[in-house]
């Protein structure tokens, strides 16, 4: 006769997540690596911001890229075209990156040698922003086409970023955007939020960008 | 769907478990998800095949236990379901309150032999 036991784990999965994303900022801290997590949804301008911050900034640092956008490598072949070193994530169709497959990714990308990672995530204003990645901060992309009441819908992922960078500014005047309105609603959720306006087609607002980037990678290899 | 990226963790989870628990037979996996979580018994029933193919639980049976979400009013103290009341308080209709519970993603137990 078989004889059954009740084990009880009562261990909570997403705090599993949580030790594995500290375990991760640990190591970052030890290798002087800063990570940033990107988010927006599909299409806000997150590789082509990516292009742009590469340009800016690789003359004064290494850099690593994670491309987790999509499931295929249209994205990270227009990163490693920039001489930089670049992994491909192959998500499989998830919708958000948790801490253990960003190590995975950081382990492939090797960081050394190397100052700042920026990790492009899944395309999505949901489950990204419930998953610690084990990034050292996270920035989010919201693009004008997509309108200014986006914080209203998505309060969480507004709510869980150290930065938002509004692009595509260069086509404000072509959308009823109002981005005083945006600025306010995102403070009421997040009040120590950082917001830049940029666009990554004419360059606009990328040195303010560039330099919130330089003063979080200094302080993360202090 | 990120229900199965999360159940390869569980799977995982419950594998080290039982390897340090001196398991070999895990029977059935027990988890508890809170109604606020942001996954959904649904789906991870679906994924739940995938999931356990090829691993040590691919006979293991799943039971999901679904947690209230419920929230006290901060006006006049009611605690209610959120679900149920549409994220207001049935009794005085204000859209202020703090969450008591129903986020939680949790593996319970399991039971084995
Ligand atoms: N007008 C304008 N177009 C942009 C800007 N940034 C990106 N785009 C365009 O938006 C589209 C999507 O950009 P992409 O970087 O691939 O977005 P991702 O899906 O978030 O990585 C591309 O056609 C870009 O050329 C911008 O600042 N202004
Ligand atoms: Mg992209
Ligand atoms: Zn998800």
């Amino acid at each position: 006769m078989k004889t059954f036991k009740v084990l009880e784990i009562k261990e909570s999965v997403f705090e599993d997540n949580n030790q594995r994303a500290d375990l991760l900022r640990q190591e970052l801290k030890e290798k002087k690596t800063f990570l940033l997590n990107l988010m927006s949804s599909p299409g806000s301008g997150k590789t082509t911001t990516v292009l742009r911050t590469i340009e800016a900034l690789k003359d004064e640092m290494n850099i690593g890229i994670l491309e987790a956008d999509i499931d295929s490598d249209v994205d990270a072949q227009a990163v490693a075209q920039t001489g930089t070193k670049v992994i491909q994530l192959h998500t499989g169709g998830m919708c958000h990156l948790d801490a253990e497959m960003t190590r995975q990714g950081i382990e492939g990308l090797g960081i050394e040698d190397v100052d700042f990672v920026i990790l492009e995530n899944v395309g999505n204003l949901v489950c990204p922003a419930e998953f610690d990645t084990g990034a050292c901060k996270n920035a989010m992309i919201l693009s004008v086409p997509e309108g200014d009441d986006k914080p209203l819908k998505y309060p969480l992922m507004f709510s869980v970023v150290d930065v938002l960078l509004i692009n595509k500014i260069d086509t404000i005047e072509y959308f009823d955007f109002d981005l005083e309105a945006v600025k306010e609603r995102v403070m009421k959720l997040n009040p120590n939020i950082k917001i830049i306006p940029i666009s990554a087609k004419t360059g606009e607002g990328l040195e303010e960008w560039a330099n919130w980037i330089r003063n979080e990678v200094r302080k993360w290899g202090e | 769907m990120h229900e199965l990226g999360i159940m390869f963790n569980v799977v995982r989870s419950v594998e080290n478990f039982a390897k340090e628990n001196g398991i070999t037979v895990i029977d059935t996996l027990v988890l508890q998800i809170g109604e606020l979580s942001p996954v959904i018994p649904r789906f991870v029933e679906a994924c739940y095949p995938a999931a356990i193919d090829g691993t040590m639980l691919e006979n293991t049976k799943l039971e999901i236990e679904v947690l209230p979400g419920n929230a006290i009013c901060t006006s006049c103290d009611k605690v209610f379901n959120l679900i149920q009341c549409k994220n207001e308080c049935p009794v005085c209709g204000s859209r202020e309150w703090e969450v008591l519970g129903g986020r939680e993603f949790l593996i319970k137990e399991i039971v084995a032999y």
